[in-house]
């Protein structure tokens, strides 16, 4: 045993060797010859398109693959020195932890407390230890209020980070991580990342965690690794990886990345800081970058008229454990038809009320809500909306022909809403909410999206804006619910911004994820150019010999 | 909204008993469901569970569980009488129908229908009380002795209702947005999805209590074993109910028959059991509680 253990020390975090796994009935391998080590204590990204492989490959660092899915696998993987084809996920649960993409499926006790408590149960920790564990993860993750709380009364946010304080109370050697931030608003997720990174450099935990916003924990990474179909693509340095994907794959690159391509700059930055060291040597003329300042809530833009919808005075309250709080207070909003706006804020601020609300789904207190023409609203899950086996049988008719024509998915319709993909799913769903009421008088006055880029690279996500931006031409206001501010900036014309049930900035979308910290976008953090949000924009700056302001 | 079927922790002698003293107590009431067709017992079950569900401060869940099995109750009379043409006396004659031949509505088979919906719906209300008093967590550490290496049986039979309870409620809210030329959400395609959609999810469930170790099969200082003072309470009253109904059986109580002609008769017997049902239901109660 002690022979063992020593060896579990001494292993790399990961090794997987010529792995190959195909699902069951799947036409093509998930993975194909996958190899890869990964010492102990590293952090890796891990990146690549939807369906490249990212899931999988995890899946298989923590024993699900092929244990729970199935399928057939070749090759070997090894995970802290435990065989991972051979242990199966109970065992590896004792060196690796991990935390999968939708946190509702992962909770498995009524209360936090229990949730990041019942994994040292089940290893057999005595109660007193427990206790002290489960305090310490609370406390590193920030969330030692929500113990006492049951977990359905949880955001998806906090969700989140209480499914990471129970994949790491364990504190395993490796902890595998698939989208983690894809739920969480701009301030938790560069927290939680500088937190990996912060267990990753004081335990010692190696760190494998796949993400699409790469620009958020690329300067984290001490190596990235990019799938492309199933096989590995790239396996280097972050800057390694973002010249490979100036080449291979755009699609991949960061903004700030893609501003110095743009611009001819070089070497391309990993993160903000390494931008503006780049530029600050590069471009001595420029002088110091401008300290960010934060932007308070200014002059709306111009209204055009008739409004889609008003908002007077809005009060609402929700039960939360047996008690009444008041999630909205007091909003005024005005949205203008064609208009499209991007509603940001943090987990929780209320913003998912607040469309529940204009949908009427929720009753205000107080307050008044005026709409023309009502309001088609997707939700978070775009599943709940696919009911049937057919596309045709949940959209039939004529009508519904042309609700799938808008959404292009025309050619879907003898296929099975579970066979489709993510991307197209969320078409779907859409489409259902709209059918009927493309035309004229029946055109809803407002279209919502409630966090719509879960789990969508930045391919999928330009498909998206194509459609809100086609939407908004019809003549529809747009209401968006993100915490994707690059995806906000690529949409948006406007920012409405929420802070616990207020407005606490509403103006136009350059100006605000241009002003503040948190809520703005890498280039305008790397240029400091009140107004300059994209890559594009920044570029001309650049190349206009603007500069950051001194 | 939270869903009335979900567990709500308080502190109340049904939600503080041991998993297996809740889980005998409010067994007892399916038993009789089972063991009895008097419809005379039946009433006496559903409305002795009702009354725990009410004295344990989960009344909404149990009106909830007594809506939804009056309204399968209701669907069982009229599929019963359409498909069975039994009994000597005939309401209606609706001649010959399609796949169902010659439909004859009789008496006898609208009151067998009615017996088999009262039993669905006695049994519904208990379930109910089950889902919004018994704490999924204390159940699932009861099974690892006995389901150690099935992690995704412990889920569906610990996760199930919970899961659906709240897939139920997105799913309406979403049938609620969809657009006027959308085919309508319907109880059919909901039920559908709701069954696949859960098991789907309660698969996910069962792989992540595999993460976290359930399948180690480690002994742990847990309080899966942890009793209650009110244990004894339910276990006398279920024991009772139960002991009752069985013995009652052996003696010849339950007469009830639906064919060829009606006959129910309400002798000592049936009486007892069914006041036993109806003060079996008190269990629960509290000096000074509030029914929620």
């Amino acid at each position: 045993m002690p022979d063992l253990l020593a060896k579990r020390r001494t292993a790399p975090s990961l090794s997987v060797t010529c792995l190959g796994y195909r699902y069951p009935n799947a036409e093509r391998p998930a993975l194909e010859d996958v190899s890869l080590e990964l010492a102990a204590g590293t952090f890796a990204l891990l990146a690549g398109r939807s369906g490249s492989g990212k899931s999988t490959l995890l899946r298989a660092a923590c024993g699900l693959v092929p244990h729970f899915h199935g399928g057939e696998v070749c090759g070997g993987v090894e995970v802290a020195g435990l065989d991972a084809l051979a242990a199966g996920p109970g065992e590896l649960a004792r060196v690796c932890g991990f935390v999968a993409q939708d946190p509702e499926t992962q909770v498995v006790s009524t209360t936090v407390a229990a949730e990041i408590g019942l994994p040292l149960e089940l290893h057999g920790d005595a109660p007193a230890s427990r206790a002290r564990a489960v305090e310490e993860a609370a406390l590193a993750l920030a969330i030692p209020h929500l113990l006492d709380r049951t977990v359905d009364s949880l955001s998806g946010g906090e969700l989140q980070r209480v499914a990471l304080a129970a994949a790491l109370v364990t504190r395993p050697q490796l902890i595998l991580l698939d989208e983690p931030t894809s739920q969480l608003d701009p301030v938790a997720g560069d927290e939680l990342i500088w937190l990996l990174r912060r267990l990753n450099e004081e335990w010692g935990v190696g760190v494998l965690l796949a993400e699409h916003r790469l620009e958020r924990c690329l300067a984290a990474a001490d190596r990235v690794v990019a799938m492309d179909s199933g096989r590995i693509g790239f396996d280097g340095d972050p800057r390694g990886f973002l010249e490979w994907a100036q080449e291979a794959d755009p699609a991949l690159e960061t903004p700030a990345a893609r501003l110095f391509t743009l611009a001819g700059l070089e070497p391309l930055p990993t993160g903000v800081r390494d931008a503006r060291a780049i530029l600050g040597r590069v471009s001595q003329g420029w002088g110091d970058l401008r300290s960010p300042k934060l932007v308070d809530a200014g002059a709306p833009p111009p209204r055009r008229d008739p409004p889609a919808a008003t908002v007077r005075n809005l009060w609402v309250e929700l039960e939360r454990d047996e008690a009444i709080h008041d999630v909205l207070r007091g909003i005024d909003l005005r949205v203008a038809r064609g208009e499209r706006i991007a509603l940001m804020g943090r987990n929780g601020a209320g913003k998912s009320t607040l469309l529940r609300t204009l949908a009427g789904i929720l009753e205000p207190v107080r307050g008044r809500v005026e709409m023309r023409g009502g309001m088609a609203l997707l939700t978070q899950n775009p599943g709940d909306y696919l009911v049937r086996e057919r596309v045709a049988e949940e959209l039939p008719g004529e009508e519904g022909i042309a609700a799938l024509r808008l959404v292009g998915l025309e050619h879907a319709v003898d296929r099975d809403p579970r066979d489709l993909s993510g991307g197209e799913r969320q078409r779907l769903a859409l489409a259902i909410t709209m059918a009927g009421r493309l035309e004229g008088e029946r055109l809803p006055g407002l279209v919502a999206f409630d966090e719509p880029t879960r789990g969508m690279d930045r391919a999928r996500k330009d498909v998206l804006v194509e459609l809100i931006e086609e939407l908004a031409a019809l003549g529809a206001g747009l209401v968006v619910a993100t915490h994707d501010v690059e995806f906000a900036a690529a949409f948006a014309e406007r920012v409405v911004l929420l802070g616990d049930g207020v407005v606490i900035a509403d103006g136009d979308a350059a100006e605000i994820l241009s002003g503040g910290w948190y809520f703005a976008t890498e280039v305008a953090r790397v240029l400091g150019l009140p107004g300059t949000i994209t890559a594009e924009d920044g570029a001309a700056a650049l190349l206009e010999g603007r500069g950051p302001r001194g | 909204m939270r869903s009335p079927f979900a567990y709500n922790p308080r502190s109340a002698p049904l939600q503080n008993a041991s998993t297996g003293a809740a889980v005998a107590y409010l067994g007892s009431f399916a038993i009789v469901a089972f063991l009895y067709s008097s419809p005379l017992v039946l009433a006496a079950v559903a409305a002795g569970a009702l009354l725990a569900g009410i004295t344990a401060g989960a009344g909404r869940a149990a009106f909830a569980g007594l809506r939804m099995g009056l309204g399968l109750a209701l669907l069982i009379v009229v599929v019963n009488a359409l498909v069975v043409d039994r009994g000597e006396t005939v309401l209606l004659r609706l001649g010959e129908a399609p796949l169902l031949g010659r439909v004859d509505v009789t008496a006898e088979a609208i009151a067998a229908g009615a017996v088999i919906g009262m039993r669905a719906a006695a049994v519904m209300v208990a379930f109910a009380v089950y889902s919004a008093c018994v704490d999924p967590d204390r159940v699932l550490r009861a099974l690892r002795p006995y389901a150690g290496r099935s992690a995704l049986t412990a889920a569906l039979i610990s996760r199930l209702v919970p899961v659906a309870a709240a897939d139920a409620a997105r799913l309406r809210e979403a049938g609620r947005l969809r657009g006027p030329a959308a085919e309508p959400l319907g109880r059919g395609a909901l039920a559908r999805r709701l069954l696949t959609g859960s098991l789907d999810r309660a698969v996910d469930v069962a792989a992540t209590l595999e993460l976290r170790g359930y399948g180690l099969g480690v002994r742990y200082e847990g309080d899966s074993r942890r009793t209650s003072r009110h244990d004894m309470r339910f276990i006398l009253a279920g024991g009772a109910l139960a002991a009752a109904a069985i013995a009652g059986r052996l003696l010849g109580a339950d007469v009830f028959h639906a064919y060829p002609s009606l006959e129910i008769v309400a002798e000592p017997g049936t009486l007892v059991i069914s006041a036993t049902a109806v003060a079996a239901g008190l269990a629960p109660w509290r000096k000074g509680a509030r029914g929620a």
